[in-house]
């Protein structure tokens, strides 16, 4: 018998458990790409149940259908267009007025629904009891009680599911607004009736007196009457209650969701704060609060860069072994510098980097983020990011730009607007990665010693604050406030954590690891090829009399764009010393420092931000990073010449 | 009174009166801001109790609906609560 092939999508609000109930439901068969064309993740998976081939597809976690962000608008389309055959509402149990919100959102867009009453336990221990079978006669739709992160009430997720779509027994309860707003929307039905609408059409009817851009957009271009019609319609609606049309439809609706909660759910008050909110408390204290915070960042970079170093040396050791292998095999010649110097040191350099530092500081990441402590962070750090324009959630980038630039600019897509999200990779890309911290601490923080190595990231943090609010002043659109749940601590999902991590690794190599081979060999060509000097010379006007460096640095300054730490090792090769005192004056080797630190993001970021927003945009942070580097350069060199504080 | 929803002290509980619309000309919130403040649940009679503040002019952590929702100051200056007479004493959590 062929097997049946059914989809499921998974729907819900942010910190609900959804991608653990997506994890538990799916296991390994899972991939995760991007919505087309969208910078927006879409998790996919498979499952096997009772002869049924599922497709399940992950939505982004959000609190509303409206337009408010990328997500709210794929989610609502895909229900509505790609109309898959259950949409599973995960409900948190703990929140249920909130959740149902959202629930009754869906009912509107006549989604078939299940629910998945999550995380139970949570809301028992904070005294909430609730009645699921009675919700489910009131919703006029399954609910299945769920405590994901045991796997608890998954099976009977999977089996009420079936039955549901076996039997096609769901008969889900509409909310019923007030009847004027009835009567208006009504009248609304009436006139859409003869047009060809790919929403339902009461939905349509609704976001129309809710003043819905894209709907009302799709309206004018089918009949722009209609569109009076409903702002007449609203504009009644307005005048009766004293609120705009929208507020007072997002009311009732709410209104709607509170009835249902306080019917179905019982609240024990508790006498004393539990633990969790006590550590809540504590971590956002006005003082407490940005100690721990300093403590837990400190801790991270500590942590990283201990394991880092010592694994990537490790590993490099390791590796470098082969060495004397491939020259047994292909000689000392011209094939070996190739394949060795090329492709295999590509690979290394790969390795080094994505194994000690890339792994450990995702995995921190996301169980601060599983946890809950990440809200924490952008609530405290939320007036700092405001002076770049953007807000307190942006701080989580920009903590993993210290990592590595590509996956933090991966990142930024917590950000809820386009706008809002290029401002914050632009911010992250001046962020000195592992990469460009191995140069300031390898050159400056040797030679100079380690006051001037602060010096420079002091300067840079300047820069990214400086650099960040012409950025602000100079895009259009609207600036940002911070609106953002506080959700609950909890315990983080070790299996969801291992996978996200993994994902995010998958995704770091697929842009990089090319990459990076293709530039090791072209490095290698140019090399053995004898071009290394004829491209100093063409860039000496910029390195020589601008910035007063060596020659040579022009070259380095070339490849460093493949890789950062590759300007370092190549400016030790091509002087022929790692006692770079010798050859470099220490105001050389601030000022190339600093050139190197602002100059351009590698070409892996260049890559990420082109995936992310075009390579137009990608374009405009690099020439603008180049040009400003190239300006910071020549100005470091003549006012510290000046003030003669380093040698020269 | 009508008073900022910032300005309420800590434990203290306000009715959501209004949300202000965007003051004057120049950069100001748009439309889409108010209807997602209005989305997460601060909608006009909803009771809104004060959990803390974070320094520096920082965002305001409020208990709304039984769950906690941070905002940034700019954008709860402008919505308007009723303060609630006697405010109860509260632990700040949900």
């Amino acid at each position: 018998m062929p097997k049946k092939k059914l989809r499921f999508a998974l729907a819900g609000n942010a910190n609900v458990g959804k991608s653990v109930i997506f994890n538990q439901l799916t296991g390994l068969h899972q991939h995760i790409g991007n919505w087309p064309g969208k910078t927006v993740e879409k998790a996919e998976g498979t499952l096997h149940f009772k002869g049924y081939t599922i497709d399940i597809i992950d939505l982004p976690g959000i609190y509303s259908l409206s337009t408010f962000s990328l997500e709210e608008l794929i989610t609502r389309e895909y229900i509505a267009t790609e109309k898959p055959d259950l949409v599973i509402n995960v409900v948190d149990a703990s929140v249920l007025e909130r959740n149902l919100f959202f629930t009754l959102q869906l009912i509107e867009l006549e989604a078939p629904l299940i629910i998945a009453l999550n995380q139970m336990d949570m809301a028992e221990k904070k005294g909430i009891k609730i009645d699921y079978e009675k919700l489910e006669k009131i919703l006029g739709v399954p609910v299945v009680p769920t405590v994901a992160i045991k796997g608890e009430g998954i099976y009977e997720l999977l089996k009420r599911a079936i039955e549901v779509i076996e039997k096609k027994a769901i008969k889900p309860a509409a909310v019923k607004y007030g009847e004027e707003i009835e009567e208006r929307i009504r009248r609304l039905i009436d006139a859409l009736k003869d047009t060809q609408l790919k929403y339902p059409v009461r939905w349509i009817a609704i976001k129309l007196l809710e003043g819905d851009e894209q709907v009302e957009k799709e309206i004018e271009k089918l009949n722009p009457r209609i569109l009076e019609l409903a702002e007449k319609l609203a504009e009644e609606i307005e005048k009766i209650h004293g609120h705009p049309c929208p507020t007072v439809i997002t009311s009732e609706r709410y209104e709607a969701a509170g009835r249902i909660a306080r019917n179905v759910q019982q609240i024990l008050p508790r006498i004393k704060p539990s633990l969790r909110e006590r550590i809540h408390t504590l971590t956002t204290h006005s003082v407490a609060g940005y100690l721990i915070m300093a403590l837990v960042v400190l801790g991270i970079f500590q942590t990283i860069f201990s394991f880092g170093d010592y694994t990537s040396e490790l590993l490099s050791d390791i590796l470098y072994s082969y060495e004397p292998l491939f020259e047994q095999f292909l000689g000392s010649g011209f094939l070996k510098e190739i394949i060795w110097g090329g492709v295999m040191e590509g690979i290394i350099a790969n390795i080094t980097i994505a194994l000690p530092y890339i792994i450990p500081f995702y995995i921190i990441l996301y169980t601060l983020e599983d946890s809950g402590y990440m809200a924490r962070i952008a609530f405290l750090t939320d007036t700092l990011m405001h002076k770049i324009g953007l807000h307190g959630k942006a701080f989580i980038p920009i903590m993993l730009g210290y990592g590595c630039n590509v996956p933090a600019c991966l990142g930024c897509r917590i950000m809820e607007t386009e706008r809002e999200r290029f401002l914050a990779a632009f911010v992250v890309t001046l962020i000195p990665c592992a990469a460009r911290t191995v140069i300031i601490l390898g050159l400056v923080g040797a030679f100079l010693g380690m006051q001037w190595a602060l010096a420079l990231y002091i300067i840079d943090l300047a820069i990214v604050f400086l650099l960040g609010r012409l950025a602000f002043k100079a895009l259009p659109g609207e600036p940002t406030a911070l609106i953002m749940e506080m959700p609950d601590y909890r315990i983080p999902h070790l299996k969801t954590i291992v996978k996200q991590t993994w994902f995010r690794l998958r995704e770091f190599l697929e842009i990089s690891f090319p990459l990076i081979i293709v530039s090791s060999v072209i490095i290698k060509l140019v090399e053995v090829y004898g071009l290394l000097k004829p491209l100093s010379q063409i860039l000496s006007p910029i390195t020589v009399n601008w910035l007063g460096l060596p020659e040579i640095t022009g070259v380095t300054l070339i490849f460093g764009i493949l890789r950062k730490e590759l300007t370092l090792i190549m400016l030790a090769a091509l002087l022929g010393t790692t006692n770079f005192q010798a050859v470099l004056t220490p105001l050389q080797m601030f000022v190339f420092t600093l050139v190197v630190m602002l100059y351009i993001p590698c070409i892996a970021t260049i890559a990420a931000c082109t995936r992310e927003f075009g390579w137009k945009k990608a374009l405009t942070i690099t020439i603008i990073e180049i040009l400003f580097a190239i300006l910071a350069g020549g100005l470091a060199y003549r006012f510290l010449a000046v003030l003669n504080l380093l040698e020269h | 009174m009508k008073v900022p929803l910032t300005a309420l002290k800590k434990g203290e509980s306000g009715i959501v009166a209004s949300i202000k619309s965007s003051l004057g000309r120049g950069r100001c919130w748009g439309w889409g801001f108010q209807k997602r403040l209005v989305d997460m649940g601060l909608t006009p009679g909803t009771k809104v109790t004060m959990i803390k503040s974070a320094p520096f002019n920082g965002p305001i952590e409020v208990l709304v609906r039984g769950y906690r929702l941070v905002l940034g100051r700019g954008m709860a200056e402008r919505i308007l609560v009723e303060v609630q007479e006697c405010p109860r004493k509260s632990s700040g959590s949900p």
